[in-house]
């Protein structure tokens, strides 16, 4: 039989929970501010520090990157945002700096499968190849 | 009323359940006559994907067993990956880890305590709940970048560092929600309703503590003190002191009690962590490839002890992890305890035991 | 004249009034309970919204359940609230009213919950009817209390007729003051009926699903849920007039507004209740409605009793 003297405790949270404004935002038709150190997309800031190395590639957990080599200076490095984890792993691994994750969130598409972006490329063919 | 043996599904898919669980419960009446488990819902095969990539990669395979402890899987498998290569990680990451397994602790009981809740049918109580929960997840959020998967650890050290500006925020947000939490756990420890329906409801014996194998706060709750952040602590907490709260009863009151005063214990650990963190670098560089051994590394995530064992051949791949998570033996008593107790308490039992069936199946 | 009475039967008080006030209750509940936990809660068209979407939805049918009968059930229990709703007055208008007619007004509230019963066996499934038997359970704990409250202004105003009723009231005072244990039992038998927290029990969310609604769906959970809607306001104009109608006739727009703030204050009373109280377990309930609600309702009707004489 549940008594009742100890709703005050509650009552008093609802009330004050009603005077106070909400927690919750509308959040696509009101901005939200993202922190400084969020993991949002990857991109490349500066290809020409890239050297080809890999190691990226070899530290990515979840394959999200990978490199068409023809020969030591001529390659293509392609990301697939799709299969990132947002991790950060490759900034962490990248000795010269040249990967680096912003703060922005990814916009979204309806078509993963086709969503690759070029980060560098030496390559020069028309267009990109990818498995 | 059907007074013959039915079976009610709480099946894979049930608002009961946070992840997916198959449980067959054979009713007669309003009494639980029994119940059959299946797990493997989740199954994805981590420690068979984890001796197919490298450490570096595993760090964050890891991180994706379960989204409410992931810290301290990351953490234990770095200490193991660690001890192997015989690294010294600077005092300045184990304090910055420390930090991070306690605020996970804070939201991992907070989720649980509003789940308890609102499966009482006490909606309110679970929307406070969460939105203390919110104060945490934002302080881990400007900590580390995300709210669920922190991407803190790494093998050598942390990833993060707290500089000035962050310990402010992160002092005067600790303030903020130790005011919060202690207005809601008064509430949740006073409420009558909570206490009525929890009290004398499946009681847990210390010998079946023993004979299970349970730990985490369920044994504790049994009056067992076993906490493995004082029996074999990962440093820092060898020199920080806080409390291990036990309860004796071993019933379902006594494990919401056990959790709600370990939210308290952990608020102080973070403050005190705060205060004592040392200067210096965070990170050390490790080598890739791991010299043959093996090494058992065991931590206290919030639901109990987490225990890796990790062989190493000479590579940079592991040869063999294994992981075994607080869940499961719980599991294993769960559909004995099933059998003593009436329909209405199941939702008690079931919320009341804090599974983390995605850490059980890995 | 044809005319005139189809307009009072579709328009107002009738259908497009009922349905208008039970989807602005739906609204004003879901949003003060939202305010309640912190949230911003829906908008204003939300109920409409909901209810548009229901009727698009596909109606399934689980194998071996009787599809007449399903079918049946919720327009049943739809058409006996909106009919309980012609008579129940609103405001001033009372044109409908006759002898006796707060009995048929309960016969009439009454049907949906049998209807809920049977939609739970009907259904076959193990969530519905587990539902189905606890919901008539709970409809023995708090009916009885809730018509022996509903009888204490009916016997002080000597008469069986809503309209007697409320002009005794217009003499005397509201009800509510003279039986103020009346008046409490009556808003407890109200929450027992809609089958809202804490008396949700039926349709425990984390036990049985939905209860006896879980295999609903389509246009035939749209009707059951309007009917819930309606049921309560019709339950709650039924509580105005038999204990908080004041003098009304000073003029038509006081009297309109009067009441509007009351029916609003009725559902700040039970939406407060939602967020405060948790879910009694059935034996609770039954345990509540025998012995504490009964004894209490008889003594409030000995002291009605003792009153007139």
């Amino acid at each position: 039989m549940p008594r009742f003297k100890n709703r005050t405790h509650i009552l008093s949270a609802i009330i004050d929970a009603f005077i106070k404004p909400p927690d919750t935002t509308t959040y696509p038709f009101t901005p939200i501010e993202l922190p400084h150190g969020f993991r949002g997309t990857v991109i490349m800031i500066d290809p020409e520090k890239c050297t080809g190395c890999s190691i990226c590639i070899r530290d990515c957990p979840a394959n999200a990157l990978e490199i068409q080599r023809e020969s030591r200076e001529r390659y293509r490095l392609i990301h697939y945002p799709s299969r990132c984890a947002y991790c950060g792993q490759c900034e962490e691994s990248c000795k010269n700096r040249a990967i680096s994750q912003t703060n922005q969130t990814v916009k979204p598409t309806a078509d993963p499968d086709s969503f690759i972006v070029v980060f560098k490329d030496t390559l020069g063919e028309d267009k990109p190849k990818f498995s | 009323m059907i007074m013959e043996k039915i079976t009610i599904p709480i099946g894979p898919q049930h608002p009961l359940l946070k992840e997916p669980l198959s449980l067959r419960i054979s009713v007669s009446g309003e009494r639980v006559l029994g119940g059959e488990l299946r797990l493997g819902y989740v199954h994805r095969g981590i420690e068979k994907l984890a001796v197919s990539r490298n450490y570096t990669q595993n760090v964050h395979l890891i991180e994706r067993i379960c989204g409410i402890c992931s810290h301290v899987h990351t953490t234990a498998f770095c200490t193991a990956v660690e001890r192997l290569l015989n690294l010294e990680v600077p005092a300045r990451a184990h304090y910055i880890r420390a930090l991070l397994c306690e605020l996970e602790r804070i939201h991992s009981h907070l989720l649980w305590a509003g789940i308890l809740s609102k499966h009482i049918g006490l909606d309110t109580i679970f929307m406070h709940t969460w939105h203390d929960r919110e104060l945490v997840l934002d302080i881990m959020e400007e900590l580390s970048g995300g709210r669920v998967s922190h991407a803190v650890n790494k093998i050598g050290g942390v990833r993060i560092d707290l500089d000035i500006g962050h310990a402010e925020l992160i002092k005067k947000n600790i303030s903020k929600l130790h005011d919060e939490v202690e207005k809601l756990l008064e509430i949740i420890m006073h409420d009558s309703t909570i206490k009525a329906r929890t009290q004398g409801v499946a009681i847990i014996t210390p010998e079946e503590v023993k004979q299970y194998g349970i730990v985490g706060p369920i044994a504790r709750a049994s009056g067992v003190a076993v906490d493995f952040r004082s029996d074999d602590p990962l440093p820092p907490y060898d020199r920080l002191n806080f409390k291990i709260i036990t309860q004796p009863e071993g019933d379902a009151w006594a494990r919401t009690v056990v959790r709600i005063q370990e939210v308290h214990e952990s608020m102080k650990l973070c403050e005190q962590i705060l205060k004592v963190i040392p200067d210096g670098p965070v990170e050390v560089r490790a080598r890739r490839s791991v010299p043959t051994g093996r090494v058992i590394v065991r931590a206290e995530a919030p639901r109990g002890e987490l225990f890796y064992y990790l062989r190493s051949d000479g590579t940079n791949q592991p040869a063999r992890l294994k992981i075994r998570t607080p869940s499961l033996p719980v599991l294993e008593i769960l559909t004995k305890k099933l059998s003593e107790i009436q329909v209405a308490d199941i939702p008690v039992v079931l919320a009341g035991v804090d599974l983390c069936i995605a850490c059980a199946d890995r | 004249m044809i005319l005139q009475t189809l307009s009072f039967i579709l328009v107002f008080p009738g259908l497009l009034f009922q349905v208008m006030c039970g989807w602005a209750f739906e609204w004003l509940d879901r949003k003060l309970l939202a305010r309640f936990q912190r949230r911003i809660g829906p908008p204003w068209y939300q109920p409409l919204a909901d209810w548009i979407k229901l009727i698009s939805k596909e109606d399934i049918l689980t194998h071996g359940s009787n599809a007449f009968i399903l079918a049946a059930l919720p327009i049943i229990s739809l058409a006996s609230v909106l009919t309980a709703g012609i008579y129940v007055p609103v405001a001033q208008f009372n044109r409908f009213g006759f002898e006796g007619d707060l009995f048929v007004i309960l016969f009439l509230l009454s049907v949906p919950t049998l209807a809920y019963y049977l939609a739970g066996i009907a259904s076959i499934g193990i969530y519905s009817i587990l539902g189905g038997s606890r919901s008539l359970l709970q409809y023995f704990s708090y009916e009885v209390p809730f018509l022996l409250a509903l009888s204490g202004p009916a016997i002080l105003a000597e008469s069986w007729s809503i309209q007697d009723i409320i002009a005794s009231q217009v003499d005397m005072g509201p009800f509510s003051l003279f039986q103020p244990l009346g008046f409490l039992l009556a808003i407890v038998g109200l929450i027992g009926k809609l089958k809202r927290d804490p008396l949700d029990i039926p349709s425990a969310k984390s036990e049985i699903v939905a209860g006896p609604l879980t295999e609903f769906s389509g246009i035939k959970l749209a009707f059951w849920r309007l009917t819930m809607n309606i049921q309560a306001v019709v339950g709650i104009f039924l509580i105005i007039n038999l204990f908080l109608s004041w003098s009304f006739l000073p003029s038509l727009i006081i009297s309109s507004l009067i009441f509007f703030v009351e029916c609003i204050l009725l559902t700040v009373i039970l939406s407060m209740a939602s967020a405060i109280f948790a879910r009694l377990r059935i034996d609770q309930v039954a345990g509540l409605g025998w012995r504490i609600l009964v004894p209490l309702a008889s003594l409030q009707l000995i002291a009605v009793v003792l009153m007139g004489i």
